[in-house]
């Protein structure tokens, strides 16, 4: 602690004239940490800082009063588990797993239908993965965007946290109505890579949208109407979703840049 | 009750506040006000940009008081809400840049020195103060925004009006100005 400046140097701080800088600057520094001094100077400070204080605190009165109260300390846990889950998703999860769910009945009730849950498979993550990483659904994303870790890593993230749920739902159903597992995790995980592909070009959100509705309209609905399962899903085909997987994951690492903040597209 | 908040330093005072205790955020503003005001008005000569400043200030400590009491550092609360004053500043030079240049705070140039800063003297170090002083206003104006003020070169830029390569380059004259005074 410097020793106090006399009463007198703190009146002519406290009225902004007359002191040299070296001299100011030792006064600063020693008042901010010295409870007393800032006492003497409240007590010399002059008339027209005195007005301003006061309609500062009338001003502040009407802020508190308009205003929140304190928030409450932020919560230890809540910064890493936003890094994985966003609560936007649990409904987006929910509807999926219940798809899922109805597809493995409707299989086991009508055998005669191509495998639903294969046909779905591919889909069944793309409603989590266009969520994760969206202006709509994480009132954060300023601040999500503005952060270090965001980007590409929290998508990677947030799709492994949809993943992590799809997969073994996916699997439970396929082993439920007998499909053969590759069949039914491959495609998951190409698409679900795809999605992350196109979505740096397009926005996530919207390559999620223009995969799954290319994938109904293209192979599940006429699949349906003919009453077998297409050629994409046939065995023998898994091979070729692996390889598709590990191509669209290669251009999504190379694009990565792309993610760096969420434009108005996602 | 009042003599009861006299005994509570600032730190104190901040934790009860972010408790929603109103009386011990009026006993905090009533202690630091003053100081923060003129140390302001030291910075920036418009008086309803200073006011402006002092407002948001505290409306964010009586918002935000929980932040610091939460923190794990004890810190002075003293010097973070200089801090966030700061950032305020910075904020209103930012928002009105466009508009109007803000006039600064005239810097006082050196006058003889009074009885009282002969005291003074033995305290910043003879050398070290004439150095100080003999350094162009400008120079000065750099190291008061990034050494008294903590600022980053960006925000003393956006204070003082000039680019940012500009304060660099002024802080490392400074620099070795001081050196040379104190070798």
């Amino acid at each position: 602690m410097t020793t106090h400046p006399e009463l007198a140097v703190i009146a002519r701080y406290a009225g902004g004239d007359g002191l040299d800088d070296a001299t100011v600057w030792s006064v600063e520094v020693h008042l901010e940490t010295c409870a007393d001094c800032r006492a003497r100077l409240a007590g010399s400070a002059e008339a027209s800082t005195r007005v301003l204080l006061q309609r500062v605190a009338d001003g502040l009165e009407r802020g508190i009063a308009a205003g929140p109260a304190p928030a409450r300390r932020a919560r230890r846990w809540s910064a890493p588990h936003r890094r994985w889950l966003v609560w936007a998703l649990l409904p987006w999860l929910t509807m999926t797993v219940a798809v899922l769910a109805c597809a493995a009945a409707l299989e086991s009730l009508w055998p005669s239908l191509p495998s639903l849950v294969l046909l779905l498979a591919p889909v069944a993550p793309l409603p989590g993965v266009a969520v994760a990483w969206s202006r709509r659904s994480d009132p954060a994303w300023e601040l999500i965007a503005g952060t270090p870790a965001s980007g590409v890593v929290m998508l990677l993230r947030r799709t492994a946290g949809v993943l992590a749920v799809v997969v073994p739902v996916l699997a439970l159903a396929g082993a439920g109505a007998g499909v053969s597992l590759a069949l039914a995790l491959a495609p998951c995980l190409a698409f679900a890579a795809g999605s992350i592909a196109l979505g740096a070009f397009v926005g996530v959100r919207r390559a999620a949208v223009g995969l799954a509705g290319l994938w109904l309209f293209a192979v599940v609905a006429p699949s349906l109407m003919a009453v077998h399962l297409p050629v994409v899903l046939r065995p023998g085909s898994a091979g070729g979703w692996v390889l598709l997987t590990v191509a669209l994951a290669g251009v999504a690492a190379t694009r990565a840049g792309n993610f760096r903040r969420l434009s108005s597209r996602n | 009750m009042r003599r009861g908040l006299d005994a509570f330093d600032e730190e104190e005072l901040v934790r009860r506040t972010a408790r929603g205790d109103r009386r011990a955020f009026d006993e905090f503003y009533r202690r630091t006000s003053p100081w923060l005001a003129v140390r302001l008005r030291r910075r920036c000569a418009d008086d309803d940009v200073v006011a402006d400043v002092l407002q948001e200030t505290y409306l964010a400590v009586w918002r935000a008081a929980g932040g610091f009491a939460g923190s794990a550092v004890a810190g002075s609360a003293v010097g973070w809400l200089w801090t966030i004053a700061a950032n305020r500043l910075v904020d209103a030079f930012r928002r009105r840049a466009r508009h109007a240049r803000l006039p600064q705070a005239a810097l006082v140039e050196p006058a003889m020195p009074a009885a009282e800063d002969e005291v003074l003297a033995g305290r910043v170090g003879q050398e070290l103060e004439r150095a100080l002083l003999e350094l162009p206003p400008e120079l000065r104006q750099v190291l008061r925004a990034m050494v008294l003020d903590g600022l980053t070169v960006r925000e003393t830029s956006l204070l003082l009006s000039v680019p940012e390569g500009t304060v660099k380059s002024r802080a490392r004259r400074a620099r070795i100005a001081l050196r040379e005074a104190l070798s």
